[in-house]
């Protein structure tokens, strides 16, 4: 029996990072997986509701519900923060006893990140992926702390043919993005970046690596301003990538 | 108008919490288990360890090095005039008499204040002990003024093996009800100034730990 | 405004944003290095612990019974202290905690005061209060003696003068205090000890706060390093304390496992120098300490907290600063930004709960929820729940208080969630967005963007629009993406 995932491809990665998802779907089938796409997904709520409108992030996270709701398969995201909203803050947005509290608890028990996906769920961690690269990796706040998955991403990298996982300084710390705050004090925001830049480039990687589209953004954005050739990618770039092709 | 406003905040606590007058109080959530005690030898090294870490001078003294010892630290600390408890233990030892043997002049501990921010060097036994973190817990009375582990430059403690605690419950077991208790963890210091750590600001500069067996 | 000159008065309103981008260029370096420095050492006293973990469980279940119950323990330590031979005062809030503090020192004759670091004497505004009463109030800590001199406020908790160089405190002291002051840390504080031991002497009241009150024996507990605290409340005859209700705990076996936490969490220290347990007044004339003990409780909105249960918890704060330590906002930024005495994680939800979203509105919105705070957290507080918890209470209101954000915002919130939860919206903005970006994109990146979303671009480019993944997946399964 094939394992069947719906995909949760978040706003982010859908506006920006389109071939991050297309290399998704290529990777979970090529591992097995039976790949469904909810049409009816849009965002999780996470900036609305990290901005203080919980109740309007109620009415995105019910449009959620109702997306995801029409499959009985696990769902996958290629992004932390999104995964920890439904985990932790959606049940808590419906009252208990309600219908819509039900359905947040039992879609949150099936939602996961993608590497906590692979590495927990399919119980792979080297997927024939092959980077002849040095690089390093940047542990997204939400990923780290808020689901917990501090080795999954590394474990993945480390069975990358031919890659060198190099230490990042200060791999735990935040990199500014933090969603809204990026633009709510945009100066604060840049001061953390050019830190997390900073010590990406003192390295000495090719590439950094993270598992989420806003620290990506960020950063990428961040690297390209100070004229750095350092690439900033998703885990699924580097485990999406065959031999000679990268 | 003092009692209302107590009254005033008292009740505003309660409402906040929808509690009544007199309600019951729930038992306090469990505490840790105290750390047990190594053997006395153990206790006395680990205790000498951590005060020497903390850049304090702790030492294990008899009575046939004692008058060399106090020579010394009379000599390395520059000591005229000294203060001392007035305890029993001191006064087994003979410290006062030693002292002014030695030369120093010894001031009353309950001489003015101004009196005793003059004087080099203050003698105190220890009431508690407390290895793991290399700190002393003094009480208070008229035999042993505050100010004589406060105001010298120099604080010597005398300690027997006695007072060794294992734990900090130990230690508060005997001491709540006592009406004032210092825990001494090493010399005065501070990192207020670019982080360069400082000893001796207000308190004692030196800190000097005699563990006296006899 | 200058923040700085005013840190100890209460707020009228707090300009995080304004106040982060003015922040002076020696604070981002000075604060990192004390943090810095603070986590290394809090590292290997944690390690050392193999109960750390067990430790902030019962830390966290000790702190909040005390809060679910503290009624009760407040007439505890009315009680016991008023048995020891103390007086116990009640201020409501921080003018009644003035006035209270004052008229002892009237009725005392006091000239000079000396005074222990205390936050809540900060909070209360209490130096500026005895000066205008005409005493004179002298910080003795180290760190507050400085920033007294400069006439500014605390960079950090713990260590409030770590933005000055060394140069610069030797310039103040020969400035302020006539004396030749060369630019060596030992050599300074071997000034400031002269300087203060004079004032130790002679000054009739000494002011202190408290770590923590002890209901069992009324018994208050102050953690200090350099001596100060000690003198203050030993030499002078009259010994006034000020502390918050929140600092109650029940009984001396609580403190086992709060000052296992304390110093390790503030300074990596296994205990600090000196914890004083001082209960009343002095029993023997001849044991040294005050003749005369008061004892000021302060409330100052701390009652209203308790009503929250998801904001209470900010009131289980030991004050040890580690939040402040880990926080990359913080540091970034430092003290002066969040506008009150309080700073830091614990100062973006303490602020607003006491001073009200009106006042302290930005502050819930400075950080970036990276929840460092919360893994470091001595007593467990869940800070980054509570700073979403006030993000709520600011923009929507909730039964606490009316919202402080303007109503257009309301309407934009709306409006996004209109867009956000209609799927056909949606996809269709998707595929607006690309096409709309043309003018502006340049090479694969939107470097510069109009108003709000320059906020973005003017510190890094945006990836350009490329929605496209839906029509990849619509032709894949062959089948026609209709908006």
């Amino acid at each position: 029996m094939p394992i069947k995932a719906q995909l949760f491809i978040t706003c982010l990665a859908e506006q920006f990072y389109p071939q991050v998802l297309v290399q998704m779907v290529d990777l979970l089938e090529r591992l097995g997986v039976n790949v469904e796409f909810p049409p009816e997904q849009t965002c999780c709520g996470q900036p609305m509701f990290n901005s203080g409108f919980q109740s309007e992030a109620r009415g995105i996270a019910t449009q959620w519900l109702r997306a995801f709701s029409r499959s009985e398969a696990a769902i996958v995201s290629p992004s932390g923060s999104c995964v920890d909203m439904v985990r932790h803050h959606y049940p808590a947005m419906f009252p208990e006893g309600t219908p819509e509290h039900e359905l947040a608890r039992e879609l949150a028990g099936r939602t996961f990140e993608f590497s906590e996906f692979l590495v927990h769920s399919l119980k792979v961690t080297d997927v024939g992926a092959y980077f002849p690269h040095k690089v390093t990796y940047h542990a997204s706040c939400h990923l780290l702390r808020g689901l917990g998955l501090r080795e999954e991403a590394k474990q993945l990298l480390s069975a990358v043919h031919d890659l060198e996982l190099v230490p990042l300084a200060d791999e735990e710390t935040c990199c500014g993005f933090g969603g809204m705050f990026s633009v709510i004090y945009p100066e604060v925001s840049r001061a953390m970046m050019e830190a997390k830049v900073r010590n990406i480039m003192a390295s000495g990687a090719g590439a950094v690596v993270a598992c989420d589209a806003g620290c990506l953004m960020n950063i990428a954005g961040g690297l390209r301003k100070v004229g750095s050739q350092v690439r900033a990618l998703h885990l699924i770039e580097v485990l999406a990538a065959q031999g000679g092709a990268s | 108008m003092a009692k209302r406003a107590g009254y005033s905040v008292i009740e505003n606590v309660r409402r906040a919490l929808g509690r009544t007058a007199g309600a019951a109080v729930e038992a306090r959530p469990a505490v840790l288990a105290p750390r047990q005690a190594g053997s006395i030898e153990a206790e006395i090294d680990s205790l000498i360890k951590e005060i020497n870490a903390l850049s304090g001078s702790a030492q294990r003294v008899s009575e046939d090095d004692l008058n060399q010892v106090l020579k010394g630290l009379l000599q390395t600390q520059e000591v005229k005039k000294a203060t001392l408890w007035q305890t029993a233990g001191l006064a087994d030892l003979g410290l006062e008499g030693r002292l002014r043997e030695m030369g120093v002049e010894i001031m009353s501990p309950h001489a003015d204040k101004y009196v005793l921010a003059e004087c080099d060097l203050g003698v105190t036994e220890v009431d508690f002990a407390l290895p793991e973190t290399g700190t002393l817990g003094l009480l208070s009375s008229q035999d042993k003024p505050r100010a004589v582990s406060l105001l010298p430059r120099v604080h010597l403690a005398i300690l027997r093996p006695a007072a060794l605690r294992a734990d900090l419950h130990d230690v508060f077991a005997e001491a709540k009800d006592q009406g004032y208790l210092i825990l001494i963890t090493g010399p005065s210091r501070t990192a207020d100034i670019e982080l360069t750590v400082t000893l001796g600001v207000h308190g004692p500069q030196a800190l000097y730990v005699w563990v006296y067996s006899g | 405004m200058n923040q700085e000159a005013h840190i100890s008065e209460t707020p009228t309103y707090i300009g995080f944003g304004d106040y982060s981008t003015h922040v002076p260029g020696n604070i981002p370096t000075a604060v990192q290095q004390a943090t810095d420095r603070f986590l290394s050492t809090r590292a290997a006293r944690v390690a050392e612990k193999a109960n750390w973990e067990e430790l902030r469980r019962a830390a966290h279940e000790i702190r909040l019974h005390t809060l679910l119950h503290l009624d009760s323990y407040l007439e505890q330590v009315e009680r016991q202290v008023t048995k020891a031979g103390g007086h116990v005062h009640w201020a409501r809030e921080a003018a009644e905690a003035r006035t209270i503090v004052i008229d002892i020192a009237k009725r005392h004759n006091v000239k000079t005061a000396v005074k222990v670091k205390s936050m809540a004497t900060e909070e209360i505004g209490l130096n500026h209060a005895l000066e205008t009463a005409g005493i004179q109030a002298y910080e003795t800590d180290l760190g507050e003696f400085i920033i007294q001199l400069a006439g500014s406020g605390p960079s950090h908790i713990i260590v409030p003068a770590v933005h000055m160089k060394k140069e610069e405190v030797a310039t103040l002291f020969r400035e302020k205090l006539g004396v030749e002051a060369p630019a060596d840390p030992l050599r300074l504080a071997a000034i400031a000890r002269a300087t203060l031991r004079e004032r130790f002497l002679t000054a009739e009241m000494g002011v202190s706060g408290a770590n923590f009150l002890v209901a069992e024996t009324g018994t208050l507990v102050i953690v200090s390093n350099e001596g100060n605290g000690r003198m203050c409340t030993t030499l002078p005859n009259l010994h006034v304390a000020v502390v918050g209700i929140d600092k109650v705990v029940p009984d001396w076996d609580s403190l086992t496992v709060l000052l296992n936490l304390l110093a390790r969490s503030a300074t990596g220290q296994k205990l600090s120098a000196y914890t004083s347990f001082i209960t009343g007044p002095r029993r023997e004339e001849g044991e040294n300490g005050p003749q005369e003990f008061h004892l000021v409780l302060l409330d100052n909105g701390r009652s209203r907290v308790l009503q929250d249960p998801v904001g209470r918890e900010t009131l289980k704060c030991i004050r040890c600063g580690c939040c402040l330590n880990v926080c990359p906002v913080y540091k970034s930024v430092g003290g002066y930004a969040y506008g009150w005495f309080i700073s830091g994680p614990i100062g973006a939800i303490f602020s607003p709960q006491i001073l009200g979203v009106e006042a302290a509105r930005e502050l819930p919105f400075a950080s970036s929820l990276c929840g460092a705070c919360a893994d470091v957290c001595p007593v467990k507080i869940p800070i980054p729940h509570i700073l979403l918890h006030l993000r709520r209470r600011v923009v929507e209101g909730d039964q606490f208080e009316s919202p402080a954000a303007p109503a257009v915002l309301r309407t934009g919130a709306r409006l996004g969630r209109l867009a956000l939860a209609t799927p056909w919206l949606y996809r269709l903005g998707t595929r607006l967005l690309p096409l709309l970006q043309v003018p502006l994109k340049r090479d694969g990146w939107l470097p510069a963007l109009p108003p709000p979303l320059n906020r973005w671009t003017k510190v890094r480019p945006l990836p350009a629009f490329a929605g496209r993944f839906r029509q990849w997946w619509g032709k894949r399964q062959g089948i026609r993406d209709r908006v």
